[in-house]
């Protein structure tokens, strides 16, 4: 992070920023020369799919796209927090019930979240309520699991001081067990932010009549190659802005763990290296 | 027992043939022991003698194999209102996620104490052990010997009339572990708590304590009781240059040693 050390300390923050985003800027503006006069029918120039990309921005058919699938995913993700944080807390802090339930934990999870699709939408048909279920389940694993971890991984220090000054139930599951596995429940958020967004592209690939993944795989079917670039370059853009945002929220939330002292401005360049963070 | 004046009257502490045994090993045996209201009792021992051990059967974290530890009538089987446990690892003991007055709320909102109440409380508290100021700050953001004070607040704020320490200063700097000790000093003259503090520095224990216990061999047991007779108000250079201070510490330290 930058330190504002005497008072060029605004070149240090350009370098910085330079050090963060070169390599992006250099890929795209190759990409547009080479494929600037390129014949191939699947390959069009870059600059053919970002106007397919601004005009279908324009009139409102990929951002009505991306609302419904993001919908789904903001839908599905909040319940499989929602549910993976509470049992988690539960099967971590209760032994019996964590070996009562183990096995089945350990076969569940083995099976790939996209693998669950097509039965899903064989039982329930097409449309936003199946694609929501498919989501949720696909994302609850990481964050059941990384809460359980969290909650075992909690320091015999703590749970002693809880038990020392007699912390009720109620309030120890609160205020003790949930902010210790906080760091952990984020880590599995984060996995899961990635699984939601497979798990929306590939159900809406395989059936669907709205979205993201629908809008390129009619891409593919009236062969309108720039179309297809577009929303793939659209979906990156939604991932990337998702992780940036997700980063935000977790310092945060977990500005404790981070050590971040209060006040600090969040420069975009901290955001970005926020990865090499982790203590 | 003791003449200063006493603002809560600390219920006393009897240890009774308190055992410990963990499967076929013996740890601790037949240990017999009082804590009188408003004394510092240390209890010293090389180190793996099972101090902690001691420790934790005082505090009801953990029950004796055979004996029992009273406090008051009251036979202590589970972590009991009137003690408060400071650990020498302060820096998991308090609870990174919370600021320092947070900290020592948190027992109190167990208690389901009218919040405003427990929150003059724990100032007045911080305040004592010479924290007023910090309130707002997260434990990371203080030093070693800060977190430690944090630590004795929530204690006292717990209302505590027995400080229970474990080797509570031992991974502080001199200097640090010097200014606690008569924090600890200063904190029973005023309040007239009782302390015990287990540690395996003879000095410290000399310094703080009205009686020493020394534990020693394997299994544990009490091999001597040394009454400490340097009144109640001490100096870390004019206590410690005392013939008698170090009359007392040569004695432990043969008697830890001959056992062994």
């Amino acid at each position: 992070m930058a330190r504002r050390i005497g008072k060029h300390w605004w070149i240090y923050e350009i370098v910085q920023f330079a050090t963060y985003f070169w390599l992006p800027v250099v890929l795209v503006a190759l990409w547009w020369f080479i494929s600037s006069d390129s014949q191939s029918f699947f390959m069009p120039p870059l600059s053919e799919i970002v106007q397919t990309l601004l005009n279908d921005i324009g009139n409102g058919e990929l951002l009505e796209a991306a609302a419904f699938s993001m919908r789904n995913v903001g839908t599905g993700l909040s319940a499989a927090i929602v549910l993976g944080v509470s049992f988690g807390l539960l099967i971590g802090y209760n032994s019996v019930l964590r070996s009562a339930v183990w096995p089945l934990i350990a076969f569940l999870r083995a099976i790939p979240g996209v693998a669950i699709i097509p039965i899903v939408l064989v039982a329930f048909g097409v449309g936003p309520g199946p694609q929501i279920f498919v989501i949720a389940l696909g994302c609850v694993w990481p964050i059941l699991l990384n809460t359980i971890d969290g909650v075992r991984g909690i320091q015999s220090s703590i749970t002693d001081t809880a038990r020392a000054y007699r912390l009720p139930r109620a309030l120890f599951i609160r205020q003790v067990l949930l902010p210790a596995a906080t760091p952990q429940i984020m880590a599995g958020i984060r996995i899961s932010l990635a699984v939601s967004l497979t798990i929306m592209v590939v159900s809406e690939f395989s059936a669907g009549n709205q979205g993201l993944g629908v809008y390129i795989s009619s891409g593919v079917q009236s062969f309108a190659p720039s179309q297809v670039w577009a929303g793939t370059v659209f979906i990156g853009l939604i991932g990337y802005l998702t992780n940036v945002a997700f980063v935000l929220i977790e310092r945060r939330i977990l500005a404790w763990y981070f050590e971040i002292p209060r006040r600090t401005a969040t420069k975009i360049t901290s955001i970005a290296g926020a990865e090499n963070e982790r203590a | 027992m003791n003449a200063h004046s006493t603002v809560n009257a600390a219920p006393p502490m009897v240890v009774d043939g308190v055992s410990k045994s963990y499967g076929s090993i013996e740890v601790l045996r037949g240990l017999t022991l009082r804590v009188d209201p408003g004394e510092i009792l240390c209890i010293v021992g090389p180190s793996g003698v099972g101090k902690t051990t001691l420790l934790r059967c005082l505090s009801g974290l953990m029950p004796p194999t055979s004996g029992e530890v009273r406090v008051a009538d009251q036979v202590v089987t589970e972590p009991l209102q009137e003690i408060g446990l400071v650990f020498q690892d302060y820096r998991g003991s308090l609870m990174p996620w919370m600021t320092t007055l947070e900290n020592v709320l948190l027992p109190l909102r167990g208690k389901r104490m009218n919040l405003s109440d427990a929150r003059e409380r724990s100032l007045s508290c911080l305040a004592n052990v010479g924290l007023a100021g910090h309130e707002e700050k997260y434990p990371w953001e203080l030093s070693g010997g800060m977190q430690q004070r944090v630590a004795i607040a929530r204690a006292l704020a717990y209302d505590a009339h027995i400080l229970l320490m474990d080797e509570p200063f031992g991974s502080l700097d001199a200097q640090t572990r010097f200014d606690l000790e008569d924090l600890v000093l200063d904190l029973r003259r005023r309040l007239g708590i009782s302390v015990i503090v287990v540690t395996h520095d003879i000095d410290e224990a000399v310094y703080l304590a009205d009686r020493v216990v020394v534990l020693s061999g394997k299994p544990a047991t009490v091999i001597d009781t040394v009454a400490v007779d340097l009144g109640p108000v001490r100096d870390q250079v004019a206590s410690k240059g005392l013939a008698e201070f170090s009359r007392l510490r040569g004695r432990i330290l043969n008697e830890i040693r001959r056992k062994k």
